[in-house]
């Protein structure tokens, strides 16, 4: 972005200066200033809710593919298919593809955080609390108002497994760039290739200290913290039959890494660059394979070629280790399926994860086509983050993901980017089970429309969006009440809110 | 109170850190005057504190008679003083000083959000951390949950909302497992915060607080240890200790509310002190010697206030190196002989033996002050 474009866009109201732009076409308008897309038309009610006395399938794959049906939605899905198997399999279809969904209301309720999209460099211009704020909010706002709700539920995943807290050092700045070009980039790609881009995110050589692993003289003892937390979080896992030996000679590969930093250089400030003489030479065997030493009488540019090579060849022995399967699979069956998942679907995952070669699509198709997946429902507890956004999908809330919902999830102890070590926020549910006083306190808040200007409810437009209050209960709990629901309800005087704070919906 | 649980599930074995952060460099020398330091009085011609105005804790050290208060709590053993202690940061810059105390190193997160992570207790309660001060201090960050506290009406269901908590109580009823434990607690944190805002609070044995955000802070805190809701960790902030100039001017005032914050806090949870550490730290301490302006300029090592929770207190813990020039750092200043990681690991480690404290002091060799004998 060129500097007149900034001074532009801070001169003042954006929609004036749009209205004014609109009539000039001769302007270079960014596009930021331009009206945004059409909104999707939301279908009318009173919808369909779900009817049955447990969660069917349509409303299980809302539950897990998504962060939670918005009123609409169970309605829009099961009409996917003349039967609920149907419904479901066509709508994973399309969740599996997101760059084929139209997402009109996910791009607009992003389009002010353009500081998202400036390339590494200009990053350093902005402020880091300003960086900060539009990662949080923007990833908040994608959450709740994305059509690509699957691809959002794995940017979610993925930013735990490849967790970078960016209090530390350039991360500040360059974390914006490893959500992008990293997390966003990968998330229903492949694994392999998202794992390389992590490899060589400056703001990932920066949280693990990749940027100063090297050896440029004998004394020089490579760091190992990140080829620890590669093979033990980012690959093999803990128990996968690495050694302590194993990760000194990653560490060793790795040497050379580094990334231009802000006290050295204005120029090509947070490129990563690859230091032949900073490149470790020797000979290294890495889980038994043999990487042989450099030729003593290489030149500069041959050392470099090999140097870069062989990040590639560790990658290339541990991308799709069977470990790195198991470790994964695991993962994903724990987010999707239950905090101790059955071993029939782990091994199914694992092993489709191996044949695909990492593609993440096919991977999760097979893990949604095991019987774990499809019979195990309303089991998970949906963390904070998901708690919050479910909140607001199911009550068709609109926001800005500012300062209320954001001291929310901090209070919670789960705001985006502000998890301080590499292992990212838990996925099991006892580490979470205190957090229910702020999600009462946020179910109470948000029916009352005490959360700020920016993030409302229309409770009258809401309630005449279904027949009845069971039919906003079943919405809400993704099956009929029971009885004790009911009665329940009707005595709280607060329908909304108790059920936003009951125990179903606090489960996904 | 006739329930012995807590929302963290321990009771009446919970204790709760108070770390209480003087902002903007206090000056340590000036606190606890080293009196049997020539150094020091040469430094200082003008504006050290006279031995005989001092109030005598060793042979060696007064208290500035402004923080007399705390001969009290130091003469009953449970007052520790830590002097020469700071960190290895030699910036003297504030915001990389406090920014790495705070976080405890070039890691991310805050040690204090690091500890309640990996603390060994598999659940937290949603009150367990809380900071009095205007936003979240970095200390904090990365807590599995952590509160700024504006008012106790925050920690309710707001206006008119008992149908709507009797309700809850129901609906979780049936839920036999860890949520519905966990809903149990929470109703039970509830009725005891409401008990607390339904009540007048009268501080105990006399205790009188001022009228200033510290003491006014350290009442509420009072208040919230008492009804166990599940306070385990507590941020406060005393700012404003950045004394270049007229030093008495910037200190007396910010000494006064320190002096009488804690000396109202201690005298009011009595015996309830046992459960309870208060931390005093700041990012650095100032110049031994004093400049043109009667005031100090940045520099290293101050002093540390450990109170209460069974530290071995009526001592000054300290390796006093002397202020003669050739010990004296850099420009003049009183190196850091004691590291705040050695004060703080022993006393997170009483609170929980469990704690991981590699996680919470990464990169970093811990050799434990006795702060508990």
């Amino acid at each position: 972005m060129n500097l007149t474009r900034r001074h532009f866009l801070q001169a003042g109201s954006t929609a004036s200066l749009a209205a004014v732009a609109a009539g000039c076409s001769k302007v270079d308008v960014p596009e930021v200033l331009l009206p945004g897309r059409r909104p999707l038309t939301v279908p009318e009610g009173p919808y369909v809710t779900p009817a049955g006395n447990d969660i069917d399938l349509v409303s299980h794959a809302l539950n897990r593919l998504t962060f939670g049906p918005r009123p609409w939605d169970y309605q829009s899905v099961r009409k996917l298919g003349p039967t609920e198997e149907a419904a479901f399999a066509a709508f994973l279809d399309q969740q599996l593809a997101p760059e084929r969904i139209d997402d009109p209301d996910g791009e607009n309720a992003v389009r002010r955080f353009e500081v998202l999209n400036e390339p590494l460099g200009e990053l350093f211009e902005y402020q880091e609390k300003h960086l900060l704020d539009a990662l949080v909010r923007a990833t908040v706002l994608r959450a709740v108002f994305s059509e690509r709700q699957l691809y959002e539920v794995m940017v979610n995943f993925w930013s735990d497994h490849f967790n970078i807290d960016p209090s530390k050092g350039d991360a500040k700045w360059l974390k914006v760039a490893d959500d992008r070009d990293v997390v966003r980039a990968h998330a229903l790609g492949n694994f392999p290739a998202m794992l390389r881009a992590s490899a060589l995110s400056p703001a990932m050589l920066w949280y693990l200290d990749g940027r100063v692993n090297k050896k440029g003289n004998d004394a020089d003892k490579p760091n190992e913290n990140y080829a620890r937390e590669l093979l033990e979080l980012h690959t093999l896992g803990v128990h996968g039959g690495y050694t302590q030996k194993d990760v000194m000679e990653v560490a060793r590969c790795l040497t050379g890494w580094t990334v231009k930093e802000t006290h050295h250089s204005q120029f090509g400030l947070g490129n990563v660059e690859f230091k032949p003489f900073q490149h470790d030479r020797g000979e290294k065997v890495v889980l038994g394979h043999v990487i042989p030493r450099i030729p003593k009488q290489a030149n500069a540019e041959k050392i470099e070629e090999l140097g870069r090579a062989e990040l590639d060849t560790v990658l290339g022995i541990i991308g799709l280790h069977p470990a790195t399967a198991k470790f994964l699979a695991t993962k994903l069956c724990q987010r999707f399926i239950a905090d101790e998942p059955p071993a029939a679907a782990v091994s199914a995952v694992a092993e489709k994860f191996i044949a695909s070669g990492g593609d993440i699509p096919t991977t999760l198709r097979t893990l949604f086509a095991t019987e774990g997946f499809l019979t195990t429902r309303g089991n998970k507890l949906k963390r904070p983050f998901h708690y919050i956004v479910s909140a607001l999908r199911a009550t068709h809330a609109t926001t800005d993901a500012s300062h209320a919902i954001q001291d929310y999830l901090l209070r919670m102890g789960h705001a985006p980017f502000h998890y301080p070590t590499p292992d990212g926020y838990p996925e099991k549910a006892a580490p979470w089970l205190g957090t229910l006083l702020w999600r009462w306190n946020f179910a109470v808040a948000l029916t009352k429309n005490e959360l700020g200007n920016e993030t409302k409810i229309d409770a009258e437009k809401l309630n005449a969006s279904f027949k009845s209050e069971e039919g906003l209960m079943a919405h809400l709990l993704g099956r009929a009440p029971t009885a004790d629901e009911v009665t329940a309800s009707k005595e709280s005087g607060a329908t909304l809110a108790l059920m936003l704070a009951a125990p179903s919906f606090q489960k996904c | 109170m006739s329930t012995q649980t807590s929302i963290t599930g321990n009771g009446d074995q919970l204790k709760t850190l108070v770390v209480v952060f003087l902002r903007g460099g206090a000056d340590g020398l000036n606190m606890v005057a080293p009196m049997h330091d020539d150094g020091y009085y040469r430094a200082r011609p003008r504006i050290a504190i006279k031995a005989a105005e001092a109030a005598r804790l060793d042979g060696n050290f007064g208290l500035n008679p402004i923080l007399a208060g705390l001969a009290t709590p130091y003469r009953a053993g449970e007052l520790l003083v830590v002097h020469a202690a700071g960190s290895e940061d030699s910036t003297r810059s504030h915001f990389e000083a406090q920014d790495l105390m705070e976080r405890a190193g070039e890691v991310a997160g805050g040690w204090l959000g690091r500890y309640l992570r990996f603390r060994g207790a598999t659940t937290t309660g949603a009150l367990s951390a809380i900071a009095v001060s205007r936003a979240l201090p970095e200390s904090l960050r990365g807590a599995p949950a952590a509160t700024v506290m504006r008012s106790l009406d925050d920690f309710t269901l707001g206006k008119g909302g008992g149908p709507l908590q009797a309700s809850l109580k129901k609906l979780y009823a049936a839920h036999t497992d860890g949520l519905g434990a966990s809903a149990r607690d929470t109703l039970n944190a509830l009725d005891r915060i409401k008990q607390v805002r339904d009540t007048t609070y009268v501080p105990a044995h006399g205790a009188d607080y001022e009228r200033d955000d510290f003491a006014q802070g350290l009442k509420q805190v009072a208040r919230l240890i008492k009804a166990r809701v599940g306070l385990e960790a507590v941020s406060l902030d005393l700012g404003g200790w950045d004394s270049h100039l007229t030093q008495a001017a910037i200190m007396d005032p910010n000494m006064r509310r320190l002096n009488g914050g804690l000396s109202a806090f201690y005298r009011d949870l009595g015996k309830t002190m046992e459960q309870v550490t208060v931390v005093v730290m700041t990012e650095f301490g100032r110049r031994v010697g004093e400049n043109s302006a009667f005031g100090t300029d940045h520099g290293r090592g101050s002093v540390m206030f450990v109170m209460g929770g069974g530290v071995k207190g009526g001592r000054v813990l300290s390796h006093w190196p002397g202020l003669t020039p050739e010990v004296l750092e850099g420009p003049g200043d009183l190196p850091v002989t004691i590291n705040y990681r050695d004060v703080l690991a022993p006393i997170l480690q009483r609170h929980h033996p469990q704690v991981d404290l590699a996680k919470v002091f990464p990169a970093y060799e811990l050799k434990p002050e006795a702060v508990y004998g």
